[in-house]
């Protein structure tokens, strides 16, 4: 979890539209952060902090849905508002496969632009955030045993603990201990609950039919 | 001549030597100026010797044979008759008579040999003439010392002894006369030939509509044929000086032609023009000189001589072509522009966008804060400056669409070379590719239309750039775009690392229609080649050592100008 303020990282390699961007987003109350080349981004650009990624798509060198290619291939999830000089079709067809939040040609309305990245800025923060919540699910998972794991699995796919001590050779009795033990670890109240968090760490998919 | 007594004698002999004197100094000037030989000096020195041996004789002794005649002797000789000769003791002084002889010998035989060299007909006149004359002076004056002496009993015969000149010189004045009767028959036949060929001449110049003239400078006056005149407007009857035949040039070429005539008067000696003349209907026509100047042994301009004609077909023809190629330049400009639209509008979108940011943070800033008048300030300089770009875009575009004469002017080629890279920055981005650029420094200046070269520039740029667009290798994305200067010309050069020339087609790319893109018509390469031609300089490609070609021009530098 960070707590650090959202910022708009800008990216274009035209110095005048780059300061004039900036200033945009300062007058509405924005961090922004510029970047004269797509380079320099990848080069200062700390994952860490939220916020989203305002890309010209035309530039030398790496061009912008290059980028957004380096940032996905490095598990970067911030948002990409494109702007282009002339949006042709293709291109934003790409951009938007690729992940693009949306994209916009130059020269381009204050508001939208505005708004579009308050929604990626949004975005990125729900991300964020479902992330550090699996990430706290996935460090509480971690701590049980390999046993208690192994009960998890069975009495999230349905099976009745009689059931499932049969198939582990042991006793209900100690499966009812298991299951106290993980539903306290996993700080679960309820089957339906637990279920709903096995199903967000990936667990119920990983079962056999 | 018989003396008949001592003092006659001593008196003939004294006054014989004006009779000598005037006679070596004939010979002399006959040789001076009719031969055009012999020495000056030498000549001076016959002539001084020969006038002190006259001096000397009646000066010294008797004369300057005899100090003093003692007797006569007389002497039969045949038919009966008898003579007389002197005898005494001998002057001193005697000796000036033969050497003044052999001054004269010599003065004559060196110019003989002199006139021999030259090889011509007067040479052989010349050995005949100084051989009788040289004869002459031996026999005579030999004889005269034997005779003074004593030592044979004879008269001073001079005349035998001259016969042999006066042989000679009738000789050469009778082949002389022979030989003018025969030029004068030449002249007369000749004058006919001339009379024929002056017809001829003057159907040939009123067929070809050529005007003569001859300019008199020293007087200012111009005889020039009727149809010279016409040609320039003037009237038959109008009396012709140089200002009026400026006058009769039209107001732009005037000053051209008049320096080019003061070119020529200086030293030049010849005299070439094109230009055009406005005459009294108002017609424009062109007109081409060309012209003599002679000098005199001092080198100033006497007059000058020439033909003109006119050749406003031609240069209307020309000026068709010109206009033609022009226009073909022109389409192919506009047809390039058309592919790089995308990109020159991204050119001219770019300060758009960041002006219409920076007025909509304006807006917003101000709205926040109505006294946030410093980051208004900087925001509204800017948009200044955006403004400023953007309409430095168009500037370069209106200059590439449009449809000018050509226009030639002084060029720095690197200043070209950047133009060019501007317009095509964000094409070059789009296609992702980078362009490595080295700008020769203190390049000199060529003679060069702006928009044309910048086409040549656009194009070889555009070529490489579809050089390289299948190629997949980023280091193979790239442009070597280069200026340099060869000694007599600036050279640019635009590599790509494409897959280069076949062999096959490298002799046919600056063919017309030959192409090898699938959108291309083959026009490219041949418009530029006939740009590069009309600036007297060279365009050809070649592969590259490793990979991809490179094209190269030429443009011969501006002369008179080194930076």
């Amino acid at each position: 979890m960070n707590d650090s303020a959202p910022t708009v990282f800008i990216v274009d390699d035209d110095p005048s539209v780059l300061k004039a961007l900036a200033r945009l987003l300062r007058s509405a109350g924005l961090n922004a952060t510029t970047f004269a080349s797509p380079q320099e981004f990848l080069d200062n650009h700390d994952q860490n902090v939220p916020g989203c990624l305002v890309l010209d798509v035309a530039m030398p060198h790496i061009n912008g849905l290059e980028l957004q290619r380096a940032l996905a291939a490095q598990g970067s999830e911030l948002p990409v508002i494109f702007l282009t000089g002339h949006g042709d079709i293709p291109m934003s067809v790409r951009a938007i496969k690729q992940g693009a939040v949306d994209f916009f040609t130059k020269p381009v309305n204050d508001n939208d632009l505005i708004a579009a990245i308050h929604d990626a800025i949004e975005k990125d923060r729900i991300a964020r955030q479902a992330q550090a919540k699996l990430s706290e699910l996935q460090q509480r998972l971690a701590m049980l045993t390999p046993r208690e794991r192994e009960v998890l699995s069975h009495v999230v796919s349905g099976k009745l603990n009689r059931q499932i001590a049969a198939e582990l050779g042991t006793v209900e009795k100690t499966i009812k201990v298991h299951r106290a033990n993980l539903k306290k670890k996993l700080n679960v109240q309820s089957l339906a609950e637990l279920v709903k968090l096995a199903e967000r760490l990936g667990i119920i998919s990983s079962l056999p039919d | 001549m018989r003396a008949v007594s001592i003092e006659q004698m001593a008196t003939l002999l004294r006054w014989a030597h004006l009779p000598l004197f005037v006679l070596w100094v004939a010979i002399v000037c006959f040789v001076r100026f009719y031969f055009d030989a012999g020495r000056l000096w030498l000549a001076w020195t016959v002539c001084g010797l020969r006038a002190l041996a006259m001096i000397l004789s009646f000066t010294t002794g008797q004369n300057l044979f005899f100090r003093e005649i003692t007797g006569l002797k007389h002497v039969a000789i045949f038919g009966g008759e008898t003579i007389s000769i002197p005898q005494g003791m001998l002057n001193p002084w005697y000796i000036m008579g033969p050497l003044s002889m052999l001054a004269l010998v010599a003065f004559v035989v060196d110019a003989s040999v002199t006139l021999w060299r030259r090889g011509t007909d007067t040479g052989r006149r010349a050995v005949i003439f100084s051989t009788s004359i040289t004869f002459f002076l031996l026999a005579a004056v030999g004889h005269g010392v034997l005779v003074n002496a004593g030592l044979i009993n004879s008269p001073y015969i001079v005349s035998l002894s001259f016969m042999p000149i006066i042989i000679a010189t009738s000789y050469e004045l009778s082949c002389d006369v022979l030989r003018s009767a025969q030029l004068a028959h030449r002249l007369h036949t000749s004058e006919a030939e001339l009379r024929i060929s002056e017809q001829r001449m003057s159907l040939a110049i009123s067929a070809a509509e050529l005007g003569l003239w001859e300019w008199d400078i020293i007087h200012d006056e111009i005889w020039s044929t009727d149809n010279g005149r016409a040609l320039y407007g003037i009237a038959k009857t109008e009396r012709l000086i140089f200002d009026r035949f400026l006058d009769s040039i039209y107001a732009e070429d005037r000053e051209p032609v008049r320096l080019a005539v003061d070119k020529s008067l200086a030293g030049g000696g010849n005299y070439e023009g094109e230009y055009r003349v406005m005459l009294p209907d108002g017609h424009i026509h062109w007109l081409a000189a060309r012209g003599h100047v002679e000098f005199n042994h001092r080198g100033l301009p006497l007059r000058m001589y020439g033909v003109s004609i006119d050749i406003t077909r031609r240069k209307q023809a020309e000026l068709d072509v010109q206009k033609q190629r022009n226009e073909l330049a022109h389409l192919s400009r506009v047809t390039m522009l058309g592919q790089l639209s995308c990109s020159l509008a991204h050119e001219l979108n770019q300060p758009l966008a960041a002006i219409l940011c920076n007025a909509q943070a304006a807006l917003r800033f101000l709205e926040q804060d109505a006294a946030a008048l410093d980051e208004v300030r900087d925001i509204l300089e800017d948009i200044v400056d955006d403004d400023k770009r953007a309409g430095e875009v168009i500037q370069r575009l209106r200059l590439l669409l449009r449809k000018d004469e050509v226009q030639r002017q002084p060029l720095d080629m690197n200043e070209v070379v950047q133009e060019v890279l501007k317009l095509m920055r964000s094409d070059l981005a789009n296609r992702n590719l980078v362009v490595n650029v080295g700008l020769a420094s203190e390049l000199p200046a060529v003679i060069g239309d702006r928009v044309l070269l910048q086409q040549v520039l656009l194009n070889l740029i555009v070529n490489g750039c579809d050089a390289v667009a299948g190629t997949e290798i980023i280091e193979h994305r790239r442009l070597h775009i280069h200026t340099l200067w060869n000694g007599d010309a600036v050279q640019v050069s635009v590599g790509d690392q494409g897959r280069g020339i076949a062999l096959d087609d490298m002799g046919r790319i600056f063919e017309p229609f030959f192409t090898t893109k699938s959108h291309g018509m083959g026009l490219g390469l041949t418009i530029c080649r006939t740009i590069i031609n009309a600036h007297n300089g060279e365009l050809w490609a070649a592969n590259n050592a490793d990979c991809g070609a490179t094209f190269y021009f030429t443009i011969p530098a501006y002369p008179g100008e080194n930076t």
